[in-house]
């Protein structure tokens, strides 16, 4: 039985270590850079007898989604993590979890997408799958990487959410940094999570036989509205997700002790005059170019995305209505309006909450590439002049010129 | 449920005219020196017929017996003349339609058919296979009883063999069973259902199309680390195991997976309008190989995929056609047996009316053809005992009485007939070669056949 | 008041089949059989061979108890109909008991024809149509010494050779000019009437009996229309058969010789049935309604009505009776099927050392075959018959070998 302790290790063991605290019954894995040292974990921890779980060791990450889809069908709580080509590879069945309303969590290690061939960090491919009806939650650090694992099977096995949960952890900063980290105790954590509450509303088990996705649909008949009926219930389980991640938080911090921000976190907003929106690793960088600009005397906040999908509308209005300008920085792009998803997000909050001020689009940290306090100092710069000027057209590329 | 019975069948193409079924027929203790069957030249003497008794279902000998001296056993099937109640009226005869029952005066009595009580001596003496005692019946009385885990109604094409395959699958297989359909004919005739009702009375689900080996892996895996025994039974088309889902089913048969996978191969996407597969073979119309000025039909070979299963080593792969039910059904024993220790592949050849244009009545005989011309080869492999042909056939009848059947053989050239017999003969030549080997290694190590 | 789903009159061959058509597609519907018969189900066909002892009433019946317990039958044993009333849908029985029907099958089939015959009602005679009279004649066989037989059909020539065996001296009278009229040719009759002749058996042909009148002690003496007389002990009347049709009168069932149907042997009244003996139906090769009371017709036809009273979707119509006959006497077989006589016809024939072969083709069809002591597989060439099945392109083997033909020809149409 593992009991709390303190340990020092990277994101990818720390999410390794969440699986394990949550007994997941099967765990697949397929190897991809930057994830590969995650399955290699999870593979020695089962070899280890620390983990007692079916490892499917398959063919690629079509199947590992797959197994994973059977599993939970057949009542099992089950985990994998991927990123990148991974993920394209595993879209098929990926697209099709959250109408299943399989409570799967699944750890993407982010990275960007090729081509150019690209192995390293990026928010690329979590970004671009991010309509598909998974819970996305974006994590800053790596103890916040294991807590929010656990945490997301309590959400995702919730009876009014029933979706996959993707915990996302950017490749390279998290995957592989290494600090120290507080392992909370299996007996905690089995008491926090309760008992496994996986295929009561869908199964495949000749104890309660069923049809598992017959075809439903056309042209007349009961189909349309029967589909309705499901795609208006994916809905309500994603609206529903966004008050059980904050419920989920709460009871987390009270048992352990940790408070994350569940949906948006405020970095010094209340008397700030401007903001920069970050999310995921970035954000500590960030935060210190706040302090440091602070300390200058401006006048600037930080919000932080944790949960993306479900978008936390409500508490990003609550939060940009305390603030004159928005500098949002993506690691993502998006070709819809030229400019971050996150971006797009935000504007779409602004005028939500009846608030045309100045938010400028940010692109930063692709192909791995370092978001430093100095690049936010600039993000600070320049939507602080927003105030004045508006915002440009395109988006500021910020290590364009590193 | 009635019982079913076995049958003496006669393939004709396969009689050589011979008559030692007569002969020991005759010197059977019963038959008073007088065959109680007998093999007749057609006119044109191009064939042969068989006169024998059919044990009908409702026999008409029995109904126009004034004496009661006929009957039809309730448990075989065998209709018995009770010499001792005979009055000798012929009425018999008048009911028989097909020669099977006629006076032997000398004797006085009237000579038919026994089947020997079980063990038809004219079976076992014909050395060319012609005859042959079909035990489907036997089968039928095994599983008729069983519940039928499918619904009635499903929608499949008239003449499709899928329906049949898939109602006496399930029933042998049983309800702890979880059954995947992917998109294809199957799932397509309702077997997942439709707008929330179910075809099935088992689990039955929708996999991709690419990941049915996957999902039955993960149930199958979650329910044996539970210490429960659930069948995890694919009926998947060629499409979903040759193409698209092959990546999964390889994995998996690599892995081991206790899966009892049923490929239901009739050469193509049927389901969505006739493309081809990679299982559609040589020169085959289909949507997406049409026949015009500069394409004729399929150009390449199709894959062969239970060959490719053979090489994964499963514990169990074999091929079977539904023209021949107790092959199958052997077959399926073993199958059963081996998805509890490792992956079992059946391949069934499944012809297809709407897709291979012939007419809805003639798919078993379009199978029975399939397999006598070698089109379609029976055959079961396990790792220890190696390739076994189930059903040799020695002396095949020409392939070009298979390809006649099918209207989208129609346009074939000579050559691509030329082709399509080398193809034959190449491909059984390629098998025997695995069967000799195994034959070899058994004999060299004298190990007993596992389960023989 | 007594009522039932089905109500079958009658118990032999139509009567059977019909139920068992019926249990095909309703194991649940009540079947009531109410027969005349003192006995369990058994065969008129079987009576002549009850005389001859080879069988004895107790091993030839058609069907026990266990079958009809099988089939759910509620069997009621000397149980005529005296009366049907199809408006009220239900009958009279002759012991004054009444039952409500909701289909009725009349398959009382017939009773001994009795000729005008001067003097007959007072004169002692046999018939043969029950199990009762088979062994009343069997018993008067073993006393007799002369007998006299009015009729050369089945019955009266399986008595004949069973007289003569029993050491009778027999005399056969027949009004028409050859024995087993209307089923065999008149060549295939002259060899069977010889071989009566052979054994000793007087054949008096194209005659009839106009009176008789007591003799002595037991015996009697029969005057011939022709002018002849013959005296005997033993007088047996095989001269046919007439329908059981009496008890309906005034039912509105249509009557013409028997009870007329139509190819699902439905009678002219809703919800009744008739098969077998007693009913009148199409024949199949000139379409014209007529008695044709032989037991292949009666299974054919109390199928077909079972069916149809059972609703069953897939009933066959009657194709139409078809001439068909066997008969075995002095070691020897005979058969025939189909009409014999024919205009037109392709009429081949083989005779010599015994046997006998007489085959008739018109238009390519197979119209009749007859055979003495030749295997035939009549049923099959009943089929050939039936399903019109075209013979030219084989006429020639098929002439020079029917029987092996034949069988080629149907096992092509089985698979």
């Amino acid at each position: 039985m593992i009991t709390a302790k303190t340990i020092v290790c990277d994101g990818n063991e720390a999410a390794a270590w969440g699986a394990v605290l949550s007994r997941p019954d099967m765990v697949a894995v397929y190897p991809i850079t930057p994830q590969s040292s995650l399955a290699e974990y999870l593979s020695q921890f089962i070899a280890d007898g620390i983990l007692d779980a079916e490892l499917l060791d398959v063919e690629g990450e079509h199947s590992v989604l797959s197994v994973l889809h059977g599993a939970a069908l057949a009542g099992a709580r089950t985990y994998t993590a991927t990123c990148g080509q991974g993920l394209a590879f595993m879209f098929e069945p990926y697209f099709r979890t959250p109408p299943l309303r399989l409570p799967i969590v699944t750890s993407l290690v982010t990275r960007d997408g090729i081509t150019p061939q690209c192995v390293w960090g990026g928010q690329q491919d979590a970004m671009t799958v991010k309509d598909v009806g998974w819970v996305h939650m974006y994590c800053e650090t790596v103890q916040e990487v294991l807590d929010t694992l656990i945490m997301a099977y309590r959400i995702a096995e919730h009876r009014q959410v029933m979706l996959p949960v993707n915990v996302n952890h950017d490749g390279n900063y998290l995957s592989y940094g290494v600090c120290r980290m507080e392992l909370p105790g299996q007996a905690e954590v089995d008491a926090f999570l309760g008992p496994k509450d996986i295929n009561w509303h869908v199964a495949l088990d000749p104890d309660r036989p069923m049809a598992v996705d017959p075809l439903t649909g056309g042209a007349g008949g009961p189909g349309p509205a029967l589909f309705v009926s499901y795609r208006k219930g994916l809905c309500d389980g994603m609206q529903h997700a966004l008050r059980v991640i904050e419920e989920v938080h709460d009871e987390w911090a009270l048992r352990f002790g940790r408070r994350w921000a569940p949906l948006v976190e405020e970095y010094k907003l209340d008397d700030a005059d401007f903001a920069i929106v970050t999310i995921g690793s970035m954000t500590g960088a960030a935060k210190d170019a706040v302090d440091q600009a602070r300390a200058r005397g401006e006048r600037v906040g930080l919000i932080k995305v944790k949960t993306f999908r479900p978008f936390p509308i409500e508490a990003m209005v609550r939060a940009v209505s305390k603030v004159e300008a928005l500098g949002v920085v993506d690691r993502a792009v998006s070709f819809g309006w030229n400019s971050g998803p996150l971006h797009q997000e935000v504007l779409g909050a602004l005028y939500y909450g009846r608030r045309p001020i100045p938010a400028i689009s940010f692109i930063g940290g692709l192909a791995g590439a370092d978001l430093t306090v100095g690049h936010f100092r600039r993000v600070i710069e320049q939507t602080a002049a927003a105030r004045w000027t508006g915002p440009g057209q395109a988006p500021i590329w910020l290590n364009e010129n590193d | 449920m009635g019982n079913a019975f076995n049958t003496i069948t006669f393939d004709k193409g396969r009689c050589d005219g011979c008559g030692d079924c007569m002969t020991v027929c005759a010197k059977l203790p019963g038959s008073a020196g007088r065959s109680r069957l007998s093999v007749i030249v057609a006119p044109d003497r191009s064939d042969f017929e068989l006169a024998i008794c059919r044990q009908c279902g409702q026999p008409k000998c029995v109904m126009n017996c004034p004496a009661g001296a006929l009957a039809k056993g309730e448990q075989d099937g065998i209709v018995r003349w009770e010499g001792a109640k005979c009055v000798g009226c012929l009425l018999c005869t008048v009911g028989c339609r097909y020669g099977g029952i006629v006076p032997h005066a000398e004797a006085r009595q009237m000579s038919k058919c026994d089947q020997c009580e079980g063990d038809p001596a004219c079976v076992t003496v014909c050395k060319s296979g012609a005859l042959s005692f079909n035990r489907a019946g036997a089968l039928y009385n095994r599983v008729g009883n069983l519940e039928d885990l499918f619904a009635p109604g499903l929608s499949a094409c008239q003449g499709c063999n899928s329906e049949l395959l898939i109602r006496h699958t399930l029933r042998h297989v049983g309800p702890e069973t979880v059954v995947a359909t992917p998109p294809g004919c199957i799932a397509g005739m309702g077997a997942v259902g439709y707008n929330g009702q179910t075809g099935t009375k088992v689990p039955v689900f929708h996999p991709l199309l690419t990941n049915t080996a996957s999902m039955l892996t993960g149930i199958r895996r979650t329910y044996k680390r539970r210490g429960r025994d659930v069948t995890a039974l694919a009926l998947a088309g060629d499409g979903g195991v040759v193409d698209v889902g092959f990546q999964s089913l390889s994995g998996a048969a690599e892995r081991g997976e206790e899966l009892l996978f049923i490929c239901v191969d009739n050469e193509g996407y049927m389901n969505t309008g006739m493309q081809r597969s990679g299982s559609t073979s040589y020169g085959s119309w289909t949507s997406t190989t049409p026949v015009g000025k500069r394409m004729h039909g399929k150009s390449r070979d199709s894959k062969d995929m239970p060959l490719m299963m053979m090489m994964h080593r499963c514990e169990y792969v074999a091929t079977a056609s539904l023209g021949f039910m107790d092959d199958y059904y052997a077959k399926l024993d073993k199958a059963i047996a081996a998805a509890k220790r490792g992956m079992a592949y059946i391949h069934v050849y499944a012809p297809c009316p709407t897709g291979w244009r012939f007419p809805s009545s003639a798919t078993i005989e379009t199978c029975r053809k399939s397999v006598e011309t070698n089109f379609v080869t029976l055959w079961e492999y396990t790792p220890d005992a190696g390739l076994r042909f189930t059903r040799p056939v020695d002396n095949p009848i020409p392939v070009e009485e298979y390809l006649r059947l099918f209207g989208k053989y129609r346009h074939l050239s000579p050559e691509q007939v030329t082709h399509i017999r080398q193809t034959t003969v190449d491909k059984v030549k390629h098998l025997k070669m695995h069967a000799r080997a195994a034959e070899e290694a058994r004999q060299a190590n004298d190990v007993p056949l596992k389960g023989e | 008041m007594n009522q039932t789903t089905y109500l079958i009159a009658g118990s032999s061959h139509a009567a059977i089949e019909a139920v068992a058509a019926i249990r095909m597609v309703d194991p649940e519907g009540e079947v009531v059989m109410a027969t005349a018969d003192q006995r369990l189900p058994y065969s008129p066909t079987i009576l002549p061979y009850v005389v001859s002892g080879r069988t004895s009433p107790e091993t030839a019946t058609l069907r026990g108890a266990a079958w009809l317990e099988a089939n759910r039958v509620r069997f009621l044993a000397a149980s005529p109909i005296a009366e049907v009333q199809p408006d009220q849908r239900q009958v009279r029985m002759a012991d004054g008991a009444v039952w409500r029907y909701e289909r009725l099958l009349l398959a009382t089939g017939a009773r001994p024809a009795l000729p005008p015959i001067a003097g007959l009602a007072a004169q002692p005679h046999h018939v043969l149509r029950t199990v009762e009279d088979a062994l009343a004649l069997q018993a008067a066989i073993a006393g007799a010494r002369q007998a006299v037989i009015l009729g050369a059909g089945l019955v009266g020539l399986h008595a004949a050779e069973t007289m003569r065996k029993a050491g009778l001296g027999v005399t056969v009278i027949e009004q028409k000019s050859q024995v087993l009229p209307g089923y065999f040719d008149g060549e295939a009759s002259r060899m069977i009437e010889k071989a009566f002749r052979d054994h000793g058996i007087e054949m008096v042909m194209g005659e009839t009996a106009a009176a008789v009148e007591a003799q002595d002690d037991k015996g009697f003496r029969l005057q011939l229309a022709g002018g002849g007389e013959r005296a005997g002990d033993l007088l047996l009347i095989a001269a046919g058969v007439r329908p059981v049709t009496d008890f309906l009168a005034g039912s509105g069932v249509d009557l013409g010789q028997g009870v007329l149907v139509d190819a699902r042997m439905r009678t002219s009244v809703p919800n009744v049935w008739a098969a077998g003996d007693v009913a009148q139906a199409d024949r199949f090769l000139d379409g014209v309604k007529a008695m044709a009371g032989i037991l292949p017709n009666a299974v054919e036809q109390g199928r077909i009505a079972g069916a149809d009273m059972a609703g069953d979707s897939a009933v066959k119509p009657f194709p139409g009776s078809v001439p068909l006959n066997t008969f075995a006497y002095f070691g020897n077989h005979a058969i025939s099927v189909g009409a014999l006589d024919e205009a037109g016809a392709v009429i081949e024939t083989h005779a010599g050392d015994g046997c006998y072969i007489r085959l008739v083709i018109a238009e390519g069809r197979l119209r009749g075959i007859s055979a003495i002591n030749h295997v035939v597989d009549a049923g099959l060439m009943w089929q050939l018959i039936l399903r019109r099945i075209d013979l030219a392109p084989v006429l020639q083997d098929f002439l020079a070998r029917p029987h092996e033909i034949g069988r080629v020809l149907m096992s092509r149409l089985w698979r």
